[in-house]
């Protein structure tokens, strides 16, 4: 039996999930019967938002005839084994059998960091590129990761079904940007099938098999885990040296701990144990693993009793570029409890996405609770919801900033991850920023718009260069802070959803960075305070002060709201006294339905944070957020 | 609402389906009588208003006579609640009571004179309001009124100005108001009251004015102001969605109530309840007796499709009453009868804290206001604790300026008269509410 491991990637919708559910059905892993559309998005979110947000890994039984340029499907044979059946056995008429490794992998920026998890263990990667799109933003930043890998990369055009697909065009694209040969992409239309037994038989011959163990003792590489409350711990592996069968002792060589597997499967999709996974494979290992700080992913899993000389490369930790804070929603009650299942929530959660950080903050407003960075916005607000729907916890969260650097008198630096850290005025030389290396793709017919959106968010054009026919690339210097709130959306209105864009942080650099504090009837609130160029200090001052007029309601005093630099008060609103709280009718028949009303008015007002007198709404912690226009 | 209600009683639902509703019977037989007063709901009405969630309806199918039946059989049903004690008040509403026929309405008072001891009302000392719509309240109806007992009509003007009515699609004549209250006086109705509407869309204070002083001309002893609510469910609140048009803002309707407030004052009506002005206020004799019985938390029995009632479980009225509310459904008030009893929406069975509950919040509607020593001794005797509290809200309140309290009894100030729900709401949560 041979084996080939590999990722689909590609820019977010271009059809991966999709291409897995053919592959899945071509190798009759899932019988029509099971399948449905994009099978490996099992996570609700997944499905509500129709995106992939975390990795999946399947393995499935392929038979190849050696040569060949296209494969003869079991799919089209009812007599081939079905699902779990079809793991056993061997070379047959329908060719040799190989053992098919896949990953499906989420394509949207922020998410970038599986798919390079999903790469590590992997020899080669299936590119995607929608024939109607060609190649976007994230098809090359993923491309470069996987060539980064030195993986084998198969290009492949999916979508040709659409009459709008221009297949010739995209491959060129492809060769252009790339560098991969257009003749070297495999047409396919993942919805209809067709193209799959081409595409089968490449990635047998094309895709090397894995490379012949290094060492004689045993190593696997953690590329993922959950947390299940049965059996604890669940890890996924991908074994490069020897083979772990159940019963084996085996030791995480980072954190030094050892466990006694219990069970070993691979997911075909459906979890189906299997007695060992040997050099090349994948799998999950469970081992009565009950504290998460025993397991890290991009740890090497090796035996107890013969341990591995050196661990795997692992990962490179993600550097987080958004902030914020997690407070729970409740008004924690004096044991504490909400704050602590809100931590134990996160600690689970940060098991299956080692990509967020945390560490535990006190806000004067908030109580206590979470500071948390993340690879993006959506990152956060997918962690957001994973943490409420997952771990039914109710989460207040506040507006995202970004790392700010502050050189201090004497040269040292701290760095800030929330405005209300930024020492006093006077104590610093200065506030560096992250700047960012911002590629854009774009139809020419937007360029001009786009331009200036870029300029007006503080960038510095670097360079432009053609994509195909009629789009170009451009490179802009910009700072992270305008990047994080609406410019991505602002680029998809601009461009009618054609724009894609990517980002790395390349530098920090000095500006002429403020504090604005928002003060509430007189208090200074930290959870709302921001930082900001001077220059768009009052306008984000008042636009957000305007903001917070909308969301607190009307209070039997009146409010002043005011935002200030040091103590300088530079924009100022009110919320009026409300003069009226009354309904005009309590008869007979609305005795019960009032008293429900004010009663649920009345539970509302405890779900708000309060400061001084005031209640402050959850939503208001975001309105920071808003940019306005 | 359409086919089968959904009727639930808590904690006596049958479970096996085979009933599939549940009536009024559990919660007025657990009542304790003698109960004093009764409401009537009519459900018909000529045309259904945009702002109206009451239930209510266009009848095309000619269901008076089987109507006014079932209800007759429902009184019969009740009526032992009554214990052969006079009845102290009577209020018919809807929908517009006024729409049933003159041949109808005689049945139906035949029937209730036969049913009830109608003395009190019949002496005076008692009162029997029926809502009146001003183009369907002809003399002819109206003597017949008076004739089965009926010393009380409250007029649904809600505004003079005919722009107003069109916004609120209430379609009468403004002009017919004034007749119709004549009518009603030669009829020998001695106490008429007006209901008007404020704070329509497009309204100005100065339109609202010239509303509350065409209602003082009429010679009304008795006004009912109320704002334009946008309740759920209805064709003004889509429309408001829709944004068809912007509603007044809440300074203006704020003027609006204390401007009303103002000029009836000066002619001698007071305000005791938010929305109620009488003269001479609740002791000149011509404040809603029935409606007072609801504000004090009395017993009274409910019939009529969507009707709701109250009855005390005991004779100790601390440990709280039961309410119900009839199914809002006639289909199913005509097809289910448990013994006369009608099918129920929704039954509440009584409970202290909720009963302390609901005496603050229609409590501090009242000019009268709330009596502070009883009203924190039953608070406590429901939950020990909420007493005290109750009386550190109450100071709390007083400092802000939205109640006073003087000769025991806590009442809102001028200004706590429009943060009624506020203080309500800030009293309540001291009793019972986890
Ligand atoms: N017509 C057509 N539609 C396709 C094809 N492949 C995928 N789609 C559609 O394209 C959309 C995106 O497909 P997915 O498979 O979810 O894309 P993805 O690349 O996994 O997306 P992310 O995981 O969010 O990055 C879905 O609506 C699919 O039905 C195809 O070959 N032809
Ligand atoms: S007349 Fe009264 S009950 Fe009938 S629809 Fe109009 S507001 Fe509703
Ligand atoms: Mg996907």
């Amino acid at each position: 039996m041979q084996i080939r491991n590999f990722s689909i990637i590609a820019h977010i919708d271009h059809g991966k999930s999709t291409l897995a559910d053919r592959l899945m059905q071509a190798t009759k892993a899932v019988s029509a019967r099971e399948a449905r559309a994009q099978l490996l998005d099992d996570m609700d979110i997944e499905r509500e938002r129709g995106i992939t947000i975390k990795a999946s890994a399947v393995t499935v039984m392929h038979h190849h005839t050696p040569g060949a340029a296209a494969d003869d499907l079991e799919e089209n044979d009812p007599a081939a084994p079905e699902g779990e059946a079809a793991l056993t056995g061997g070379d047959n008429a329908h060719g040799q059998l190989f053992m098919l490794n896949f990953i499906d992998t989420p394509g949207h920026v922020d998410f970038n960091y599986e798919v390079s998890r999903a790469l590590k263990a992997c020899e080669g990667a299936l590119l995607v590129v929608d024939a109607t799109q060609g190649v976007q933003a994230q098809t090359v930043v993923n491309a470069y990761l996987a060539i980064n890998e030195n993986l084998t990369l198969i290009p492949v055009i999916n979508k040709i079904d659409l009459p709008s697909a221009r297949a010739d065009e995209v491959a060129m694209e492809i060769e252009q940007v790339l560098g991969l040969p257009a003749e070297d992409c495999i047409h396919v239309s993942a919805k209809t099938g067709i193209g799959i037994p081409q595409l089968l038989a490449a990635i047998c011959e094309r895709l090397p098999a894995p490379a012949a163990p290094r060492f004689t003792q045993t190593r696997g590489l953690i590329f993922d885990a959950q947390y299940d409350d049965y059996r604890g711990v669940i890890v996924y592996a991908r074994m490069f040296d020897g083979s772990l069968k159940v019963g084996d002792k085996i030791r995480m060589m980072g954190t030094g701990r050892s466990f006694q597997i219990t069970d070993i499967g691979k997911r075909t999709p459906k979890p189906v144990r299997v007695p060992s996974i040997g050099p090349g494979e994948a799998g999950y290992i469970v081992a009565a693993i009950r504290s998460l700080a025993d397991v890290r992913v991009g740890d090497t899993i090796t035996l107890d009793n013969d341990p591995a000389p050196e661990a795997l490369p692992g990962y490179k930790p993600p550097t987080q570029v958004v902030f914020c804070d997690f407070y729970p929603a409740t008004t924690a009650d004096a044991k504490g409890s909400d704050f602590e299942k809100l931590r134990d929530a996160i600690e689970k959660l940060s098991l299956n996405d080692s990509s967020f950080t945390y560490i535990p903050v006190h806000s004067e407003a908030l109580g206590f609770g979470f500071r948390c960075g993340f690879l993006g916005l959506l990152h956060m607000e997918i962690t957001q919801e994973r943490l409420e729907r997952e771990f039914q916890t109710e989460v207040v969260q506040t507006a995202p900033t970004v790392t700010y650097q502050v050189v201090m008198h004497d040269g040292s630096r701290l760095e800030v991850h929330n405005p209300a850290e930024l020492p006093k005025p006077g104590t610093f030389d200065e506030i560096r920023e992250p700047i960012c290396k911002v590629e854009i793709i774009l139809p020419n017919e937007n360029i001009g718009d786009v331009l200036k959106l870029c300029s007006e968010r503080r960038g510095v054009f670097k360079s432009q260069s053609v994509v195909g026919e009629n789009r170009q690339m451009l490179t802009w210097e910009i700072p992270l802070a305008e990047l994080i709130y609406d410019f991505y959306d602002k680029l998809k209105a601009m461009t009618s959803g054609y724009g894609t864009m990517d980002y790395e942080i390349t530098d920090f650099r000095p500006n002429d960075l403020v504090k604005v504090d928002i003060l509430i009837n007189g208090e200074k609130v930290e959870a709302l305070a921001l930082i900001c160029h001077r220059q768009n200090a009052d306008f984000r001052g008042r636009i957000l002060l305007k903001k917070l007029q909308k969301q607190i309601d009307r209070h039997q005093f009146e409010i002043p709201l005011q935002a200030a630099i040091g103590g300088k008060i530079i924009a100022r609103e009110t919320i009026k006294a409300f003069r009226k709280d009354v309904t005009a009718k309590c008869y007979g028949g609305d005795v019960s339905r009032k008293r429900k009303l004010l009663e649920k008015q009345k539970e509302g007002k405890k779900k708000m944070k309060s400061v001084g007198r005031v209640d402050i709404p959850q939503e208001a912690f975001m309105a920071v957020l808003d940019q306005g226009e | 609402m359409n086919g089968p209600v959904g009727i639930t009683v808590s904690g006596s639902g049958r479970g096996d389906g085979s009933l599939g509703w549940t009536s009024a019977r559990a919660a007025v037989a657990g009542g304790h009588g003698p109960v004093r007063s009764l409401y009537v709901h009519t459900p018909f009405c000529v045309h259904k208003c945009h702002y109206c969630d009451f239930y209510s309806f266009v009848d095309q199918r000619d269901q008076q006579g089987a109507f006014v039946e079932r209800l007759i059989e429902e009184l019969r049903a009740q009526a032992p609640l009554a214990s052969g004690a006079p009845l102290r008040t009577i209020f018919v509403g809807g929908g517009t009571p006024s729409l049933l026929r003159e041949d109808v309405w005689r049945r139906l008072l035949s029937e209730m004179n036969g049913l009830f001891d109608l003395s009190l009302i019949r002496s005076g000392a008692g009162e029997f309001t029926v809502e009146c719509n001003p183009e369907s309240a002809t003399a002819e109806l109206l003597g017949v009124l008076r004739a089965g007992g009926v010393n009380r009509v409250s007029m649904g003007a809600q505004s003079f100005e005919a722009r107003h009515l069109r916004t609120l699609e209430r379609r009468h004549d403004p002009e017919r108001v004034a007749e119709a209250l004549d009518l009603a006086a030669r009829a020998g109705v001695e106490r008429r009251s007006i209901d008007l509407i404020y704070a329509v869309p497009g309204q100005t204070l100065a339109e609202w004015e010239a509303d509350v002083r065409r209602a003082l001309a009429l010679g009304t002893t008795h006004l009912s102001c109320y704002n334009l609510t946008y309740e759920p469910n209805t064709a003004m609140t889509v429309r408001l969605k829709r944004g068809e048009f912007t509603p007044v803002d809440d300074d203006l309707e704020a003027d609006m109530f204390e401007l009303a407030g103002a000029l009836l004052a000066e002619r001698g009506l007071e305000r005791y309840e938010v929305s109620n002005y009488a003269l001479g206020g609740i002791r000149g004799g011509q404040a809603c007796a029935h409606n007072l019985a609801y504000w004090r938390q009395e017993s009274w029995l409910a019939a009529g499709p969507s009707a709701s009632g109250h009855v005390w479980a005991g004779p100790d009225r601390r440990a709280g009453g039961h309410r119900w509310k009839n199914a809002p459904n006639l289909g199913a008030y005509l097809a289910q009868s448990d013994g006369g009893y009608a099918p129920v929406a929704e039954h509440e069975a009584p409970d202290r804290a909720r009963a302390v509950r609901e005496r603050i919040m229609t409590g501090v509607r009242l000019s009268e206001g709330l009596d502070a020593a009883e009203v924190m001794a039953d608070a406590e005797a429901a939950e020990p604790g909420s007493g005290t509290r109750l009386a550190a809200a109450a100071a709390e309140l007083e400092a802000d300026g939205w109640l006073a309290s003087a000769s025991g009894r806590w009442r809102v100030t001028a200004r706590g008269w429009l943060g009624a729900d506020f203080v309500a709401r800030k009293l309540m949560g001291c009793v019972g509410v986890a």
